[in-house]
């Protein structure tokens, strides 16, 4: 056997599991699927649900922790919770990305939003637009009082929370399970960074307009015209990500 | 092989039976409900009524629960449980004494015990969680009797192509939830695919708003929407009273 095939017929080692552990947990953590603060089961429970050792589990909830995702507390009403940091570190988190990493990125986003939103617009109900319509209203109301949410900090949270639901709404209006799955893991990869450029309370204004201007299409049943909006959202963010990345000193 | 007039009969024979096979596929899931909402009315009502309901009182569901899903420890061997992929109660807001927002919710698990789906329900802190706004919860709490949600991309839950079925929950004559099951479009279709099949011509199920659930053709496939343009190249028969349709050319 060559190497290749050798590497195709090893067994998935523990790295592995751990790793895709950290991948699902992160994921959901990220677009928001679980909330800041929520408790997660007991170890043992998580494990089994996720069909993996206690051990592999416990490794991944270290990664986890180091990434800032997870808190575990000892004690009575301890645990291990959820933790969404309200503010990125965005010149940290940029710094690990190129930019060829980013354009590829953005290029991978943009056919699987692209398409979704076409075939959205081809195949959604009345009960499919309402949702996105919903979206848009809820981050318009946090953008125009941003004081209610507590904080600046906290109403950035909450538009990038909604931004990321915006997304998913569309993805599912296409009626594809696998494309609306590789919404949430683009999200999750590069979501709260991509859509930062965009996101500070001055710059809603022209994401709410590309997101109406996606929602309109998709209502509209205007296919080409859904697609064509909706890479340019993820070009254009892609692009002001890019310019970021290209004045931060190493 | 006969005469065309015997022909179209066959054809006409064979739409009402893929109409019943699919009336009884969906309404074994909606017995399964009536049984959670029968028990459900039980659990909101502790002490005859005579203090609020909490938490905890939703638990006694849970053999109930475990025993109409796929896999599920005391799941009898009847189709319908090979059907159904989550089931559960939704509470409605402030209902409970002790969580303004709280789902009883199961689901299948292929290794081992149903596993409950436990979700941040705080609409403050999460992007997701105002269940009233879903078909499945508020077509039963405008009054429908029997609703069926989708097919929909369920990301919520499963990340599957789903249908949710769902009835109300009246405890004292005033809405208390919803009692909903999740069936995948795949299991939905398997059950009722060989029944169209046996149609002759194109035939496909739709739900309310047109969307095809099943299907015996690729041109007419789950997740399209078929709009009835009134050109009188199909028929259409609904399923009893059930928010779905049977489309098959018209003979």
């Amino acid at each position: 056997m060559n190497m290749a095939r050798r590497a195709v017929f090893s067994p998935v080692d523990s790295t592995a599991r751990v790793d895709a552990v950290v991948r699902r947990l992160a994921d959901a953590i990220a677009v928001g699927l679980l909330a800041d603060g929520e408790q997660l089961p007991s170890e043992a429970e998580l494990a089994g649900r996720l069909g993996v050792s206690t051990v592999t589990l416990r490794e991944a909830l270290m990664a986890l922790r180091q990434q800032g995702m997870v808190e575990t507390r000892r004690g009575r009403g301890g645990g291990s919770f959820v933790r969404l940091p309200a503010e990125i570190d965005i010149a940290a988190r940029l710094r690990e990305l190129a930019v060829d990493e980013l354009r590829d990125f953005g290029d991978h986003y943009a056919a699987i939003a692209g398409t979704a939103a076409r075939l959205a617009a081809e195949r959604a109900l009345p009960s499919d637009v309402a949702p996105l319509w919903r979206t848009i209203e809820e981050m318009d109301a946090v953008a125009a009082s941003p004081g209610d949410a507590g904080s600046p900090a906290e109403a950035r949270a909450r538009l990038r929370r909604l931004d990321g639901r915006f997304h998913i709404e569309v993805a599912a209006a296409s009626q594809s399970a696998r494309l609306t799955r590789e919404e949430i893991r683009l999200q999750a990869d590069i979501g709260p960074l991509l859509w930062l450029p965009h996101e500070g309370l001055g710059g809603h204004d022209e994401t709410a307009a590309q997101h109406r201007a996606i929602a309109e299409a998709v209502e509209r049943g205007d296919g080409e015209r859904a697609r064509a909006v909706a890479e340019r959202h993820v070009l254009d963010a892609t692009r002001h990500l890019i310019e970021l990345r290209l004045r931060l000193r190493e | 092989m006969g005469t065309p007039a015997s022909v179209a009969q066959a054809g006409h024979d064979h739409a009402a039976t893929a109409v019943a096979r699919v009336r009884e596929t969906a309404e074994s899931v909606f017995e399964a409900l009536r049984e959670v909402r029968d028990a459900a009315v039980a659990c909101v009502r502790p002490a005859g009524g005579a203090r609020r309901p909490v938490v905890a009182d939703l638990a006694a569901l849970r053999p109930l629960l475990w025993a109409r899903l796929r896999g599920g420890p005391g799941a009898l061997p009847s189709p319908v449980a090979t059907l159904i992929a989550g089931i559960g109660f939704i509470a409605a807001p402030g209902l409970l004494a002790d969580a303004p927002w709280y789902l009883e919710w199961w689901q299948e698990n292929p290794s081992g015990h149903p596993v409950q789906l436990l979700r941040d329900l705080n609409p403050a802190s999460s992007a997701f969680y105002d269940y009233t706004h879903w078909d499945w919860f508020a077509g039963p709490y405008s009054g429908a009797e029997r609703t069926i949600c989708g097919p929909y991309v369920d990301y919520l839950c499963t990340d599957e192509y789903s249908l949710t079925l769902s009835v109300p929950v009246l405890a004292g004559g005033t809405f208390a939830g919803v009692a909903a099951a999740d069936v995948f479009v795949r299991r939905f279709e398997g059950a009722v695919l060989p029944a169209l099949r046996e149609v002759p011509g194109p035939a496909f199920l739709v739900n309310a708003e047109g969307r095809v659930v099943a299907s015996n053709t690729a041109s007419w496939i789950a997740g399209s929407v078929y709009r009835d343009g009134g050109s009188g190249d199909f028929s259409v028969h609904p399923v009893g009273d059930l928010p779905l349709s049977l489309v098959t050319a018209a003979r």
